[in-house]
């Protein structure tokens, strides 16, 4: 670390070094961030190709193109993979490594070695899950649910280490990202100052670091219990099989947050500057975050109505579940309100905010019938629920990490992208989406069965439609695709602030030196302070920003 | 040009004061003391199990744990003197496990309260009686018979039968 | 964001940026300060992880109270007092070595990481009597439970049937060693790891990397071997005294 001369710190961070052994011992945060990035691309694609196997093999009733053992092969390796390979790590441990440092005005995070780590500890964690496929795969289900997973002979233990290590790589981000939080904003950083973004991820690394934990020892003991028959998810040696969920439910309720918070994050982000005006409520914003992270703790057993917890506790879940709509209300009505009156820029990261708004709302609505004890009975381990699933997640957190991405790509890579043919995929993503996901709705609520490899004649319709709107999403990812390679092959420079935001990651080069700024940055303004510059001045830098001398 | 930190805990304001590590130096006859203390206690433990106070026996056994914890953390640990975000990191994963526990054991302590008010034990897919279910608090003499009746029925059937009912256990 | 030349800044506090500073901290109380942060935070994950077996404890000694009360009967409290005090002892020791360290007196730091570490050992063998004749007295849980000894019937599901009654303990006792055993085993995993870290402070303080202005490896080194006593200290009473 100590070893950088001045000079080095002062250039650009892709030009520290070349060679394979420079990156891959890099401890430069924005080079594990880019190497995160790889990875949760290629897990992203892998996941994705099960899904559009799985969609594929429900276009008819009967069998298309699989048993249905493979079928249950598929969809427990597109959940595995997509929750535990892309969606936890996507938006922090990718953009966040690379963004986070950068916004706060300090040259890493609080400890890069630990970083490093983390990157190895995830890919083990990868190489077990891929052995895991070869060696007889896993047909759970991702939530491992017992007894079927301890009896089961598909290799359940190497999936179960899987995720076990990977979310010690989760934990480690999370600790690394709440330190530096902490410990090394730059002078003048007040908390009051702080971009939402980064007070999602401190949300979130609030998660991490107090769920993850309860992951692994839950798993270890699912492990322990395939080996050596412990007994204690195993109700003739007197434990419980619900016990299991609970523990389960413990990590993953307050997971699904690890996943949707950042992408409110980046949305956040994405309508200050596209608006080009203060973000409305930022201190609702920013506490609303942390709400969600407290309060994703006390609703975990609504996953588990119809699963024999008492009558009892279920009530009570019930009711507690209808607080996390407070504070995901009070963010899509200021982001709503953002807009309004706003100069909106209708830039791609832009379109993909406004989806995100559009759908993680129609996500978000749908959980209240879900976490409603009655209408759950009907709904519950029905399509409605993948579908509200997928509303969040999917045209949640994916539409923020795909906008996130082209909205920092330029500061990433150093250069622009093609705007038309971003345009494009969004079309395709936005529709593909929608077709694929909105008439699940339709379906659940009509009583087709989740996971389910067979189906009436009567939902063919809807299986058939959702299929080819899975095509359509299919093809939007692939000119996402053809979008970044083009940039990085023929992409025009970019400039250091080439959306004009008052974003303090973007009054640094593109892309950044390896110190991250050239000299110690004095933050003195707010991030969103659009109303103290002209157009012009935003794409010049603020005056405030220029160098004074002391 | 902002006055330097006023809120945030970067080491940039007096330089002078914040730039050495200042942490605090114990005596040696005071971490002995707490030591003593700490050992004092682990008797007290041991000697209270000894003597037979029911359920009182784990409340004791948890609170003088529980001060024992508190002594290790603020002295030796050095949370006494540390920065107190660091004491509420600490405490605060106490309170997140007093949830996780809380939560679960309602669960499990109010399994089939329905039914017992009901003075049944049904199956919930058709609604029929079960065989061996337990029976109702108010008739406690068919406890045992009922508790074999659900183990040879299988537990899986219906493991909230033995779980609700820790009455007819013991 | 107004910047001041780094230079200049270095220059204007007059303050060498040590060696054993990384550069992207300003200065050694930020970089104290991050580590002992960081280190709560992991303490943190580490409670809620044990915890998951505390609560796991609480669930099912709840619903057996007399079967986990004979079952303790079983476990050798007077070893688990020897291990108590022997944990309390390397505490102290492990918070003497931080407290010579802060005072500039490398040798006594070695001798209190010393002591430390073999009262670890101590630990650990005491342990290997403990568990040896749990194993011995087929009181491994599961599919082990009723047969002495680890073979091939742990293992292999259906190769064992589980006696109906184990030195007059029904097969629910199994419950219990398995959390015994989970609990405690998981705790040793943290005492292995403990004294791994703590040999590496030691190794770091005999090669002299630490002084009076920067010993942070050494603070934060002892504050996870608190961790493993603090964990003892509920592990002792609740599976060795009232079960």
């Amino acid at each position: 670390m100590s070893t950088h001369g001045e000079e080095e710190l002062n250039t650009n961070y892709l030009k520290v070094g070349s060679g394979v052994k420079s990156w891959l011992l890099t401890l430069d945060h924005k080079r594990i961030g880019v190497m995160y990035l790889v990875s949760v691309i290629l897990a992203f694609f892998l996941g994705g190709v099960f899904a559009l196997l799985v969609r594929l093999e429900l276009l008819a009733p009967g069998r298309t193109i699989m048993t249905a053992a493979q079928y249950n092969r598929a969809f427990t390796l597109h959940g595995a993979i997509m929750v535990f390979l892309f969606i936890i790590p996507s938006i922090p441990a990718a953009l966040g490594n690379f963004i986070l440092p950068v916004m706060l005005g300090a040259k890493d995070v609080a400890f890069p070695r630990l970083n490093l780590l983390s990157f190895y500890v995830y890919v083990v964690g990868t190489i077990f899950a891929l052995f895991s496929i070869i060696s007889g795969s896993v047909d759970t289900g991702w939530t491992f649910y017992t007894p079927y997973s301890t009896s089961t002979n598909t290799s359940v233990v190497s999936m179960t280490l899987a995720a076990f290590i990977l979310g010690f790589s989760s934990i480690l981000t999370g600790l690394n990202f709440m330190v530096t939080v902490h410990k090394l904003r730059a002078p003048g950083m007040h908390w009051r100052r702080l971009p939402l973004f980064i007070w999602g991820m401190y949300a979130t690394s609030i998660i991490q670091v107090l769920a993850t934990p309860v992951l692994a020892i839950t798993l270890l003991l699912l492990a322990m219990e395939r080996v050596f028959g412990l007994g204690i998810f195993d109700a003739s040696l007197g434990g419980d099989p619900v016990l299991f969920q609970h523990f389960f439910w413990f990590y993953s309720h307050p997971a699904v947050y690890i996943m949707i918070v950042p992408g409110m994050a980046v949305v956040s982000e994405l309508f200050a500057t596209f608006t080009r005006r203060a973000i409305f409520g930022y201190f609702a914003i920013a506490m609303s975050s942390l709400g969600l992270a407290l309060v994703g703790f006390l609703v975990w057993a609504h996953h588990m109505f119809t699963a024999g917890i008492s009558e009892f506790a279920a009530m009570l879940f019930s009711a507690l579940t209808f607080l996390v709509a407070i504070p995901s209300g009070v963010k899509v009505f200021n982001w709503t309100a953002t807009l309004y009156k706003g100069s909106i820029w209708l830039t791609t990261p832009m379109l993909y905010a406004l989806a995100f708004l559009v759908q993680f709302t129609i996500g978000g609505l749908t959980g209240l019938f879900l976490g409603t004890l009655a209408t759950d009975i009907h709904l519950h381990d029905t399509y409605f629920v993948v579908a509200h699933f997928h509303y969040v997640m999917m045209g949640g957190t994916v539409m923020a990490f795909l906008g996130g991405l082209l909205y920092w790509w330029p500061k990433i890579t150093g250069k622009m992208y093609d705007e038309g043919l971003a345009k494009i995929s969004w079309g395709f993503v936005f529709v593909g989406f929608n077709a694929t996901f909105l008439v699940q709705f339709i379906m659940g609520s009509r009583g087709m069965p989740r996971r389910y490899y067979d189906y009436l004649p009567e939902y063919r319709p809807y299986h058939a439609f959702s299929t080819v709107g899975s095509w359509i999403l299919g093809v939007g990812f692939l000119i996402y695709a053809a979008v970044l390679i083009k940039s990085l092959r023929s992409g025009p420079k970019a400039p250091p602030n080439p959306w004009g935001s008052a974003g303090f990651e973007w009054a640094t080069e593109s892309p950044p030196v390896l110190a991250n700024f050239k000299d110690v940055p004095t933050i003195t303004r707010g991030p969103y302070d659009y109303h103290l510059v002209t157009e012009e001045e935003l794409f010049d830098g603020f005056p405030e920003d220029a160098p004074k001398k002391a | 040009m902002s006055t330097h930190n006023e809120t945030h805990d970067h080491a940039h304001g007096d330089e002078h004061e914040s730039w050495h590590v200042h942490a605090h130096v114990s005596s040696v006859k005071f971490m002995v003391g707490i030591f003593a203390t700490l050992i004092f206690l682990t008797f007290i433990t041991v000697a209270v199990s000894r003597v037979d106070l029911g359920a009182a026996n784990g409340f004791v056994a948890v609170l003088v744990a529980t001060i024992k914890a508190s002594l290790v953390a603020a002295f030796f640990m050095h949370l006494r003197w540390d920065k107190p975000f660091n004491a509420l990191i600490f405490v605060s994963s106490f309170l997140f496990l007093g949830i996780f526990m809380l939560f679960s054991l309602d669960d499990l302590n109010t399994r089939g309260r329905i039914d017992v008010s009901n003075g049944v034990k049904v199956y919930a897919r058709n609604g029929e009686r079960a065989p061996g279910g337990f029976t109702p608090i108010s008739a406690p003499e068919h406890a045992a018979g009922g508790e074999h009746g659900a183990a040879a029925a299988g537990e899986h059937a219906a493991p909230a039968g033995d779980h609700a009912a820790p009455a007819a256990h013991h | 964001m107004s910047t001041a030349s780094t230079t200049e800044h270095d220059a204007a506090h007059g303050h060498e940026h040590p060696k054993w500073l990384a550069h992207h901290f300003d200065s050694p109380t930020q970089q104290f300060d991050s580590a002992k942060l960081g280190m709560w935070i992991f303490i943190c994950t580490e409670i809620l992880m044990l915890g998951g077996l505390f609560v796991a404890y609480g669930i099912f000694r709840g619903m057996e109270p007399d079967v986990f009360h004979h079952a303790h009967e079983h476990l050798n409290w007077r070893l688990g007092a020897v291990n108590t005090v022997v944990l309390l002892f390397s505490s102290l020791t492990a918070a003497l070595a931080v407290r010579q360290s802060q005072v500039g007196d490398r040798k006594g730091t070695t001798n209190y990481l010393v002591v430390t570490l073999l009262c670890a050992a101590v630990f650990l063998c005491v342990k290997y009597v403990e568990y040896s004749a749990k194993i011995e007295h087929g009181l491994l849980p599961g599919r082990c439970f009723g047969h002495p000894g680890f073979a091939d019937h742990c293992i292999n599901a259906g190769a064992s049937v589980m006696p109906a009654a184990v030195h007059g303990l029904t097969t629910r006792a199994s419950m219990f060693f398995a959390l015994y055993f989970m609990m405690t085993g998981i705790h040793g995993l943290h005492v292995v790891i403990g004294m791994g870290v703590l040999g590496w402070v030691l190794w770091r303080n005999l090669r002299g990397d630490f002084s009076k202005e920067y010993f942070t490896a050494v603070e934060i080194g002892a504050l996870y071997w608190h961790l493993v006593d603090l964990v003892w200290i509920y592990l002792f009473p609740l599976l060795y005294l009232v079960g």
